[in-house]
């Protein structure tokens, strides 16, 4: 296992203040406090060279199981193990197996081109010579980004600045390589560039990928495994294609017919979607999706027909709105 | 005028916001004061004089200099320089308001919050530190030192208005402004009076605007300037005012031009 | 020895890094290292115009008093140059650089510290140094003795900015919304420009034993003029000691309370 988590809970002290003047000079004297959950009693394991999707709505908690992972938040219980570390006693030797990237945030120098970054992070991972220039002009090339390493940060666009992060984030070769919501803002051909070369390094170094993110394309896409977060608290952990067989109820069926046919006679057949003369489509309970296709094969003149699995945003969005009661561990 | 007054009423509201900023800025003050008051009461004999100031006349100087300097430098000219060189400029560009009405007014908001505690300040070292203060007893030179302080709000609004429109042709506007705040904490008069200086270097700094913004008032309310020096002093700083005056507007519709030729 | 090595070699990185963006505006950069010098200067000739009518000040000659002000100067633009970083940092806490910042494979302390110093600092401290030895050599006997011990309360001094800079980084962390701490700091410390005798009590007391700016700057030369007595020694080098070790164990305490809320 690379990765060992067991009843880790992380409370933050809020403060509340009345509002208002003489509200600030009491809360200087007085405060009161309460424990904001953001992490509460989580367990799971993650072993080597595995892409782990954590998934889940603003406030869940993915951050701050992140944080806790690398070692920035020291937990209020609960064990933490990364690669036989634990993380907030920053030992070098751990800081250096793994990387963080922050999607809003930057590591790089604002105001220096990113190459002059780069060397100081040579410097601060104590990289040999060849190994950081065998590093840079790989993923250099890799990423399409040879010409702008000399061009001021400050001057690039955000995808070239996420590229020149990641290369950053990269250059030690980290065994564990966290990623913080790193296609946020992105644009659609930006995020596909990201999300292939984050499984190309997956793949060629057998390096273990932790990822969040707002956006299911990429959790889709990259991970096997998700661990769904909400309130701090897992409501989920397991294969993504469990997912779909454990909460999708409804299956789509569009078809495409040679020649129009009458809207109450698809209705007898399920839930109409989307209707014109000659296309359908029809929401129809899983278990009977098979039955309701060959209905149509028999009764209908079909020229073409698709049996879809639900979007899994929409089966997200399902477990979310439906969590009470829903802690089950999916089977891996 | 409704409109100005919400301005400074807004700059009021936004000061109460940022309240520990403030009283952090105000503590910073405090302990600068404090500074210079001991040592002018290190230097001067109890009950003699040094470079003709009594004790309790070279105290007030100091703590009047700290009065007038809270009312004449506190300013958000400084916000100018930022408002041009981000673009925002436009914002205003498009509104039917003055601009530099709309900073003044904001500069007399942030006046207004910053005399309010300068007063209790120096009450509270008053108190605490029991110095004899010189009561000026004649109200005359007390008008006068009040004219004189209007004259240098005006002085040092202007001068913090064509340090912010640097930002029309370069963006750096914090380094002269750096250099302004280094000469105006000797040569205005917070430090020590001008009159110690050599006399060639009184001259020099009676021609420049420098004095007139805390030092002048401060010698008026003390009646230790004669009838002729206060005329003059006046005419000085009235020409400084409308030169600054003349100076500003130019500046300001040239780098109009600017502005809108660069297509912001 | 070879980890000090690589610290420096890193500080270096950084301070060239910090000093290209200095110079990326050549011109602001000169005239803030004008004013500045300016600033200095002027200061002292404040300090000499005074002292020509007053003869002493609190019992100190012109050249001591130089002295006192240079001394001051060069410990206030040495902790400047060194801890520079100290100033940036909430802005480091609030955009989240921090974060990053911790996950590097160096001391927690390293980099808010020591990430980058800013080159135009060297010539104030040049000046300050000058006229250092120049006002020692010509303020009366000074043994070698005195010279000694004004050498290791100044490294005291020095630990003691270090440690009230490292409680200024844990402040930061445990809460961002004051963020003017470090200059209230130097506001606290500019005190220091003059001997301490001339505050009166209670502010005396104030600044020498809670921000202790008498022992940081007016101990080291008193003790170079022989008015410091030994315990007066033993006293600044145990509180500095002390005030050091406080100060590590603050920003432990508060790096277990980092919330990281950057977003």
């Amino acid at each position: 296992m690379v990765i060992s988590v067991s009843h880790l809970t992380k409370y933050y002290q809020v403060h509340q203040k009345e509002p208002g003047f003489t509200g600030s000079l009491k809360s200087l004297f007085h405060r009161k406090y309460y424990d904001a959950k953001a992490v509460d009693d989580i367990s799971f394991t993650i072993g080597e060279g595995e892409l782990v999707g954590f998934i889940g709505p603003n406030g869940a908690g993915k951050t701050t199981t992140l944080k806790c992972l690398t070692g920035l938040l020291y937990p209020t219980s609960g064990r933490v193990q990364v690669l036989g570390y634990t993380p907030f006693e920053r030992k070098h030797a751990y800081l250096k197996q793994i990387s963080l990237v922050m999607g809003q945030k930057n590591q790089l120098w604002w105001d220096l081109p990113a190459i002059d970054s780069f060397l100081l992070n040579k410097e601060i991972y104590q990289i040999p010579t060849e190994q950081y220039t065998n590093t840079i002009v790989e993923l250099s090339e890799l990423l399409d980004v040879q010409d702008i390493l000399q061009v001021q940060v400050r001057k690039l666009s955000l995808g070239q600045r996420m590229k020149c992060e990641l290369i950053a984030a990269l250059i030690h070769r980290p065994r564990i390589l966290f990623l913080d919501e790193p296609t946020i803002g992105l644009d659609v051909m930006m995020q596909q560039k990201l999300r292939e070369f984050v499984r190309n390094y997956n793949e060629k170094y057998n390096a273990t990928v932790i990822l969040t993110s707002h956006y299911m394309k990429d959790v889709e896409e990259l991970c096997k495994r998700v661990i769904i977060i909400d309130h701090g608290k897992i409501l989920y952990d397991g294969a993504l294609a469990n997912i779909v067989k454990q909460y999708a109820r409804n299956k789509a069926i569009s078809v495409i017919f040679e020649k129009p046919v009458l809207l109450e006679d698809v209705k007898k057949l399920g839930k109409v979607v989307s209707f014109e003369p000659t296309k359908a489509i029809i929401s129809i309970p899983r278990a009977k999706s098979n039955h309701v296709a060959s209905q149509l094969l028999e009764h209908f003149p079909v020229a073409d027909l698709n049996i879809e699995e639900a979007n899994i945003e929409e089966i997200i969005r399902d477990v979310f709105s439906k969590r009470e009661g829903l802690g089950i561990k999916g089977t891996q | 005028m409704k409109l100005y007054l919400q301005v400074a009423k807004n700059t009021w509201d936004e000061m109460t916001t940022y309240r520990f900023n403030f009283l952090m800025w105000r503590l910073r003050n405090v302990l600068q004061l404090l500074t210079v008051y001991y040592l002018w009461l290190a230097v001067t004999p109890q009950n003699g004089h040094i470079f003709g100031y009594s004790r309790s006349l070279i105290l007030t100087y100091i703590l009047g200099a700290s009065l007038v300097g809270s009312i004449v430098f506190s300013s958000r000219t400084q916000e100018i320089g930022e408002n041009i060189n981000l673009g925002e400029l436009s914002q205003f560009l498009v509104k039917p308001l003055r601009y530099l009405g709309y900073w003044f007014a904001r500069d007399i908001g942030d006046k207004l919050f910053n005399i309010i505690f300068s007063l209790g300040e120096l009450t509270l070292i008053y108190l605490v530190l029991r110095p004899a203060i010189y009561l000026q007893p004649h109200i005359g030179e007390v008008l006068l030192a009040s004219l004189a302080i209007l004259l240098a709000v005006v002085m040092n609004f202007f001068i913090g208005t064509l340090l912010g429109m640097i930002a029309f042709w370069s963006p750096e506007v914090w380094a002269p402004r750096f250099i302004f705040f280094t000469l105006v904490s000797f040569f205005a008069g917070g430090l020590f009076p001008l009159n110690i200086l050599p006399l060639p270097v009184q001259y020099v700094f009676a021609l420049l605007p420098f004095g007139y913004l805390q030092y002048f008032p401060i010698e008026i309310y003390l009646g230790k300037m004669s009838p002729l020096a206060i005329a003059q002093g006046f005419g000085i700083a009235l020409l400084w005012s409308v030169l600054l005056y003349l100076l500003v507007s130019r500046v300001w519709r040239k780098g109009l031009k600017m502005y809108s030729s660069e297509g912001n | 020895m070879k980890k000090l090595a690589r610290y420096i070699i890193i500080w270096w990185k950084l301070t060239l890094g910090t000093s290209q963006i200095a110079f990326q505006s050549r011109f602001g950069a000169l005239l803030f290292l004008l004013g500045k010098l300016l600033r200095y200067i002027f200061f002292l000739l404040f300090l000499v115009l005074l002292i020509n009518r007053a003869k002493i000040i609190a019992g100190y000659t012109f050249l001591e008093i130089v002295l006192f002000y240079a001394t001051f100067n060069f410990l206030d633009t040495l902790s400047q140059f060194f801890f520079r970083n100290v100033y940036r940092f909430r802005q480091q806490i609030l955009n989240g650089y921090f974060d990053n910042l911790l996950l590097k494979p160096l001391p927690s302390l390293f980099h808010p510290l020591f990430g980058g110093s800013d080159m135009l600092d060297l010539v104030i401290l040049f000046f300050a140094t000058g006229f250092i030895f120049y006002a020692g050599l010509h303020s009366g006997q000074v043994t070698p003795l005195h010279i000694a011990l004004y050498i290791l309360l100044l490294l005291n001094g020095f630990v003691i900015t270090l440690g009230l800079h490292i409680i200024i980084l844990g402040i930061g962390i445990l809460s961002t919304a004051i963020d003017n701490t470090v200059m209230l700091y130097r506001d606290l410390t500019q005190m220091g420009r003059l001997p301490i005798e001339i505050y009166q009590e209670p502010l005396r007391g104030l600044i020498t034993f809670v921000i202790p700016v008498g022992i940081m700057m007016t101990y080291p030369v008193r003790a170079m003029l022989g008015l410091l007595s030994p315990t007066g020694v033993i006293i600044a080098l145990f509180f500095g000691v002390i005030l050091f070790l406080s100060s590590l164990w603050f920003w432990r305490y508060a790096l277990r309370h980092y919330t990281s809320a950057s977003n």
